[in-house]
């Protein structure tokens, strides 16, 4: 009963003090699309990366209104292409952030020396690309294999400076071989029990650049499953997030 | 009901309209004349901003915050000090401590600003004292923010609105660099103004260097070893310090924590040499002896007003109290295999097998640390290690299989499986069904402080802490909000351990100085009271890792640890997909006899540490006020 006069007496409240606001919210809401890709410089091809806040981001200054504004980000996927389809109309300054070298780059003093973002008006469907240099290519070389004496697959990848920049040669810290039961694999989603990691102390990591690398499934892997292998390798630098390779999947017999 | 109703209206309707303006301070709210008059009401300002200080004290647990009842979910058991049944991977803090930081900062200030009007009423000395105290604070709470999210909005003075615009309350953050250096100068100001002694609980100008020593040895570490830029517009480094500047603030450390010479002590009270049983007793009192000249600033509980429930979460299994918690902290083998007098292989982890491979039995599960560092002991209860006039029971099973001929392992080693099911006994909780050994004597599966398969709450490790655990408390005291044992949060064992570190890292850096030989002679004065294996010469410090393992060795379980290793840019690489390491020793039924197996934690918890987390997320709410304030990377 008591609790009944309480909530009367808060709606009453709520009425008296809320009943004077006339203006509403009447601004058209957000309908532009913004969509690209993120690519490599060097071979064209869309950089790989992961689902989610450890992937590749779109920076976005809206300088319609502020020539500091807050920026508001949102992820690419994880095959590089990105496409948001509720971007106010106006003029952006566009970034993008993720493994590869920075488009926005600072001197010891905080001076921009290097700046690479995009100043565009983003209306109606509005397409970018950038070109980055990733920190690492890491590519395939065959087939996964699997070895059907211990129900484990064996990978064969390689992985190359993807810059000729070497202020972007820190040491590679580790590659990893990522298994996932669905397509979303990477360091965001894997099966601890299978996927297997190599770290590398020092400058070791280094001598494996150009290399051949093969990686070996940890455990027996259950048959008549499909899995999902990647392969990703990071260097010791800034936020340490993995250049990867592409999906690839194998049916367990 | 209708009558009500009715009344309730009328009170509302009567209650808009009555809006007259009068012009008196208000009698029921305390005005400035009242507190800054004398001496009591400063003291009364004093103890709420010294509540307030951001310790990370037994009242803070990461994920939520300083001054919380409820911490099962120990730092320790993020730093791969410990494991614990309520947190299992790495985190980051997950409490907004911005909102929390600059009120209190605005505390600071405000007295800063309104004690000199009033300073004609006490004797100089005790001004200078207080405003350095404030000082203090403010700098105590700057350093709790620039530790978390890099560079901040620096406040010197008390903000008002309307007095000051909107725009003008949008302080942008400074570098990290000027945030150092502003908690420097409070602190020397602190150091000039105040006196040399205290009141219990309370700051002198000691415990202003001492803190000094703290901060500068973060920003040294910083500026060597962070590698995340973050610059504003205005070429403000917030994340991030230029490395050039180092050498200047490990210098800087390394002269504050000299101010302490001769002031302050190693307890070693009971203290004596060679005998470990004496040099264990007196580490374990070192934190409950008040009178210890080791404690530089403690913050006192008393109960029933001020507590908090570090027995009641933290007793070993067997000495659980009424609220049903125990044992959130159990100490890695990792951490562990860091001390002296313990069986070790050329590896430097813990020797179970004989050169034959089979696991070497002992008697007792207490045997295998007859010999340990009495720091070790003093900071873990190891299996069967006595704790409230109790043997502290602690196996994983009991082993059936044949011992003729040795036990080979149970599983390969580093093998994160579960232990087959095959000749081993265990149980899934306290509630035990004794097994039948060979000789018809009963015995219980599990010690009674564990380990269970299916309860966590027990020595998920093999280890239960040890380290603040009164060793006086009833059980039937052992509660949440019933403990009220000292915090403390600056003692000189750190101070010796930051100027051993700066001095070693001048020394690295190449720089003119005997602090080679210095650092050698503190990390000696740590090791010998702690019973440990002392170094046997300046020569044999030759690793920067030596001095960082025995600072977390000595400040272990004290809520430092995960700082140390975000400032010296470790973590990433410690916390790697890492599954930390555990003893669980094991009752051979028909040998008689315990064993030990080393073994990646069996719940196979797993920690990997997200370099963005070496500078906290700025909470989003603080940015939405505040649109100047930029993000730290990757957020």
């Amino acid at each position: 009963m008591k609790k009944l006069i309480y909530h009367i007496a808060l709606f009453v409240c709520i009425l008296l003090t809320g009943a004077c606001n006339k203006e509403f919210d009447d601004y058209p809401e957000p309908a532009e699309t913004l969509a690209g890709n993120i690519k490599d410089a060097n071979s064209k091809n869309n950089l790989q990366s992961e689902a989610g806040d450890r992937g590749m981001r779109l920076v976005l200054e809206e300088l319609s209104w502020s020539a500091t504004p807050t920026p508001y980000y949102f992820f690419a996927m994880q095959d590089g292409s990105f496409r948001n389809t509720k971007i106010f109309k106006g003029k952006y300054r566009i970034s993008v952030e993720g493994p590869f070298v920075p488009l926005l780059q600072y001197d010891g003093s905080g001076a921009i020396t290097v700046d690479n973002r995009k100043t565009m008006d983003v209306a109606g469907n509005t397409n970018v690309d950038f070109e980055v240099e990733p920190f690492l290519n890491v590519e395939w070389i065959g087939e996964p294999v699997y070895n059907s004496t211990d129900q484990t697959v064996s990978v064969q990848v390689r992985f190359t400076r993807g810059t000729a920049n070497t202020a972007f040669h820190a040491n590679v810290t580790d590659v990893f071989l990522f298994v996932s039961p669905n397509t979303y694999v990477g360091n965001n989603n894997y099966d601890n029990k299978y996927s297997v990691q190599v770290n590398y102390g020092g400058t070791s990591g280094n001598d494996q650049l150009g290399q051949t690398v093969t990686l070996t499934t940890k455990d027996k892997l259950p048959a008549s499953r499909k899995f999902f292998l990647r392969v990703g390798a990071r260097i010791d630098y800034g936020l340490k997030y993995y250049n990867y390779t592409t999906v690839k999947t194998i049916d367990i017999p | 009901m209708k009558l009500k109703i009715f009344l309730l209206s009328i009170i509302l309707i009567t209650s808009h309209a009555a809006c007259t303006d009068l012009d008196i301070p208000p009698m029921n709210v305390i005005q400035d004349k009242d507190v800054f008059n004398t001496e009591g009401g400063v003291r009364i300002y004093m103890a709420r901003c010294y509540s307030e200080l951001a310790m990370e004290d037994f009242r803070y647990s990461p994920t939520r915050g300083t001054n919380h009842f409820w911490i099962i979910n120990p730092q320790p058991a993020n730093t791969g000090e410990a494991l614990s049944r309520d947190l299992n991977g790495a985190t980051a803090e997950q409490f907004n401590f911005w909102e929390r930081a600059y009120p209190l900062i605005r505390e600071a200030n405000y007295f800063l600003q309104t004690m000199p009007a009033y300073a004609k009423n006490f004797p100089e000395a005790d001004v200078n004292h207080w405003l350095g105290e404030a000082h203090f604070i403010r700098a105590f709470t700057y350093m709790a923010l620039v530790k978390r999210y890099g560079g901040v909005p620096i406040v010197k003075e008390v903000l008002n609105y309307p007095e000051e615009s909107i725009d003008e309350l949008k302080v942008p953050r400074s570098s990290e660099q000027a945030v150092y250096d502003f908690i420097a100068e409070d602190l020397d100001f602190a150091y000039s103004n105040m006196k040399e002694s205290s009141e219990r609980g309370r700051a002198n100008k000691y415990t202003a260097a001492a803190f000094k020593s703290r901060a500068m040895l973060y920003a040294g570490s910083i500026a060597k070893y962070n590698q995340i830029q973050l610059f504003d517009g205005s070429q403000n480094r917030l994340c991030g310090i230029p490395v050039a500047k180092a050498n200047e603030y490990f210098k800087a450390a390394y002269d504050a924590a000299g101010l302490l010479d001769g002031k302050y002590s190693l307890y070693k009270k009971t203290w004596a040499a060679g005998d470990k049983q004496a040099q264990m007793d007196n580490y374990i009192n070192l934190f409950f002896d008040e009178s210890s000249p080791e404690n530089i600033l403690v913050k006192d509980y008393k109960y029933p007003e001020t507590v908090h429930g570090y027995d009641a979460y933290n007793v070993p299994r067997q000495l659980m109290g009424g609220n049903g918690y125990s044992a959130e902290v159990n100490p890695t083998l990792n951490f562990v295999e860091l001390f002296d007098g313990i069986p070790k292989n050329a590896d430097g982890t813990i020797k179970t097998l004989d050169d034959a491979g089979k696991y070497i039995l002992y008697t007792n599960t207490l045997d295998l640390f007859a010999d340990a560092e009495p720091r070790l002991r003093a900071t873990v209860i190891v299996p069967g290690d006595i704790f409230k006039n109790e043997s502290i029971e602690i196996y994983r099973g009991i082993y059936t299989g044949p011992v003729t001929g040795g036990i080979s392992r149970l599983l390969p080693e580093g093998s994160t499986a579960p232990y087959p099911a095959a000749n081993i006994v265990s149980s899934p909780n306290a509630q035990q069904t004794p097994y039948t050994l060979p000789d018809n004597t009963k015995k219980n599966p599990a010690g009674r402080s564990g380990v269970f398969t299916a309860d966590g709450t027990c020595a998920v490790s093999g280890f239960s802490v040890r380290k603040y655990l009164d060793p006086e408390r009833p059980t039937a005291e052992v509660l949440e909000n019933r403990s009220d044992q000292t915090w403390i949060e600056m003692r000189y064992a750190e101070v010796m351990l930051n100027r051993a570190e700066a001095a070693y890292e001048l020394y690295a850096a190449g720089q003119a100085g005997n602090y080679l030989q210095d650092a050698f002679t503190l990390i000696n004065q740590v090791r010998e009271r702690a019973g440990a294996n002392l170094l046997a010469s300046a020569a044999a410090l030759n690793n920067i890792n030596i001095v960082r393992n025995e600072r977390r060795k000595e400040l272990a379980f004290e809520n430092k640890v995960w700082w140390d290793l975000k400032r010296w840019r470790i973590l990433d690489r410690e916390q790697n997909g890492t599954v930390y390491r555990t003893l669980m020793p094991f009752f051979a039924a028909n040998a008689n006899k315990y064993f030990f197996d080393a073994r990646p934690d069996e719940r196979n918890s797993r920690y990997t540490f997200d370099n963005r987390w070496y500078y906290q997320e700025i909470p989003g709410s603080e940015i939405s006020k505040s649109q100047n304030l930029i993000q730290n990377p990757g957020y």
